[in-house]
C-alpha cells in the first residue's frame, strides 16, 4: 500500500459576499487535507485574521468595502512572514492581474472559471508555484 | 415529498453557495441549476420545481422577464428573486412581475432559507425595505407602492423585451433570430417596432433604455481604489 503524506493546508477565505464564501468552501471541501480556518469580509478584517490565524493560503477578493484586496495583500506581505495569496475576482483583466502579482500574490483566477480553476490554483500556490488564469486563457502554473 | 428547488444565477460560485445553503435543509432538494433566464424556463418546464430562485441580472433573459414568462406558463409557481439592489423601481417591477420573495444577494446567506420557508407556507418574503415600501404605499394611497417614475415597460410586448435585452447585450439581428428561433426578418421587424414605440434612434439609445428599465444590469467591477461595492467583484 502506498503511503501518502498530505500536508495540512490552512486557508483563510476573504470575500464580502457570504454566499460566495460558502460557494468557495464547497469547492474546497473535496480535499480533506485542506482546512478553511477562517473567513473575512473585507481587507481590514483580512489583515487582522491573517495575523490572528496564520493561514498558509489566503484566498482574496479584489473589490471589497473598507480596504481592497490589493491593498490588503500589500499589507499582509509587508507586515508578516510571506504568505501565499490567491486572488479570486471578477476582474478579468491582465492589468489587474499584474497589479495583484506585484502586490505579492502568487495566484490570480477569475470567478467565472472557479469550478475549473480553484482547486488547481490553491494546490499550486500552497506549493509555492504561481497560478494565473483569465477567463479566455488556459491556466498557467 | 421533497420540496424541489430550481436555481438560476449566471455565477457558478454563487450557485454553489446557494446550493450549499439550501441542501442543509432536510426535505429540500435543488433539482436543477440554470445559468440564464432562458435555460431556467426550459428547465422549469421539464423539472416542474415547487420553487424557483432567480437572479435578476442574468444574460439572454433577465430574472424579471423570466418571472413573467414562468408565471404565464404556471401561475401557481413560487418565485424568489435575488437582487443586488432594493431600489424602488426594482422592487416594484419584481412585485408586478409576480415574484413573492425578494432577497438581497448580500443577505442571501441569512435570508434565503427563511424566504423559501415563507413561500412553502404560502406566505411572502421581503427585505425590511420592501416591507416599508409596500406599507408606505398602502398608507399613502391605498395602493401597493407609490409610482413616482412609472417605467416605460408596458409599451413593449414580452417578445419585444426579450429582443431588447439581446440587442442591448450586443447581439446582431441574426444572432437574436437564432437564439429565439425566429427569422432575421421577424427580428428586424421587432427591432423597428421597438425603436418606434420607444422613440429611440440608435442601439446606444436602446442600451441606455435597457439599463434604465432593468432589462440589463451593468456588473462592471468598480475601481479597486473605490470603497463602493460591485455585485461580485
Amino acid at each position: 500500500m502506498e503511503l501518502v503524506t498530505a500536508m495540512l493546508v490552512r486557508i483563510l477565505l476573504v470575500d464580502d459576499h457570504p454566499v460566495v464564501r460558502q460557494g468557495l468552501k464547497t469547492l474546497l471541501e473535496g480535499r480533506p487535507e485542506w482546512e478553511v480556518v477562517g473567513e473575512a469580509s473585507d481587507g481590514v478584517e483580512a489583515v487582522e485574521k491573517v495575523n490572528a490565524l496564520q493561514p498558509d493560503v489566503v484566498v482574496l477578493d479584489v473589490t471589497m468595502p473598507r480596504m481592497s484586496g490589493i491593498e490588503a495583500c500589500r499589507l499582509i506581505q509587508q507586515k508578516g512572514p510571506p504568505r501565499e495569496i490567491l486572488f479570486v475576482t471578477q476582474h478579468d483583466s491582465p492589468q489587474m492581474m499584474r497589479e495583484a502579482l506585484a502586490a505579492g500574490a502568487r495566484g490570480y483566477v477569475v470567478k467565472s472559471n472557479l469550478a475549473r480553476d480553484l482547486v488547481e490554483a490553491v494546490e499550486a500556490v500552497s506549493q509555492h508555484r504561481e497560478f494565473t488564469a483569465l477567463a479566455r486563457n488556459s491556466p498557467q502554473s | 415529498m421533497k420540496l424541489r428547488i430550481l436555481l438560476a444565477d449566471d455565477h457558478e460560485i454563487v450557485r454553489r453557495g446557494l446550493c450549499a445553503l439550501l441542501q442543509k435543509r432536510e426535505g429540500w432538494e435543488v433539482c436543477g441549476e440554470a445559468s440564464d433566464g432562458r435555460e431556467a424556463i426550459e428547465m422549469a418546464k421539464q423539472l416542474k420545481p415547487d420553487v424557483v430562485i432567480l437572479d435578476i441580472g442574468m444574460p439572454y433573459l433577465n430574472g424579471l422577464d423570466t418571472t413573467r414568462q414562468l408565471l404565464q406558463h404556471d401561475p401557481q409557481l413560487k418565485i424568489i428573486v435575488l437582487t443586488i439592489t432594493d431600489a424602488d423601481q426594482v422592487i416594484r417591477e419584481a412585485l408586478d412581475a409576480g415574484a413573492r420573495g425578494f432577497v438581497l444577494k448580500s443577505d442571501a446567506a441569512r435570508d434565503l432559507v427563511s424566504a423559501v420557508e415563507a413561500l412553502q407556507s404560502k406566505r411572502m418574503f421581503f427585505t425590511p425595505r420592501v416591507n416599508d415600501l409596500v406599507l408606505r404605499g398602502f398608507l399613502d394611497k391605498g395602493h401597493a407602492i407609490s409610482r413616482n417614475e412609472p417605467p416605460d415597460l408596458p409599451t413593449l410586448t414580452s417578445r419585444e423585451r426579450e429582443v431588447t435585452q439581446l440587442l442591448a447585450e450586443g447581439k446582431s439581428s441574426k444572432e437574436v433570430a437564432t437564439l429565439l428561433n425566429l427569422s432575421t426578418k421577424t427580428v428586424e421587424t421587432h427591432r423597428s417596432n421597438i425603436m418606434r414605440k420607444l422613440s429611440l434612434h440608435s442601439i446606444r439609445d436602446l442600451v441606455v433604455y435597457a439599463i434604465k428599465n432593468n432589462i440589463i444590469q451593468i456588473q462592471t467591477p468598480s475601481p479597486i481604489t473605490s470603497s463602493t461595492q460591485s455585485p461580485l467583484a
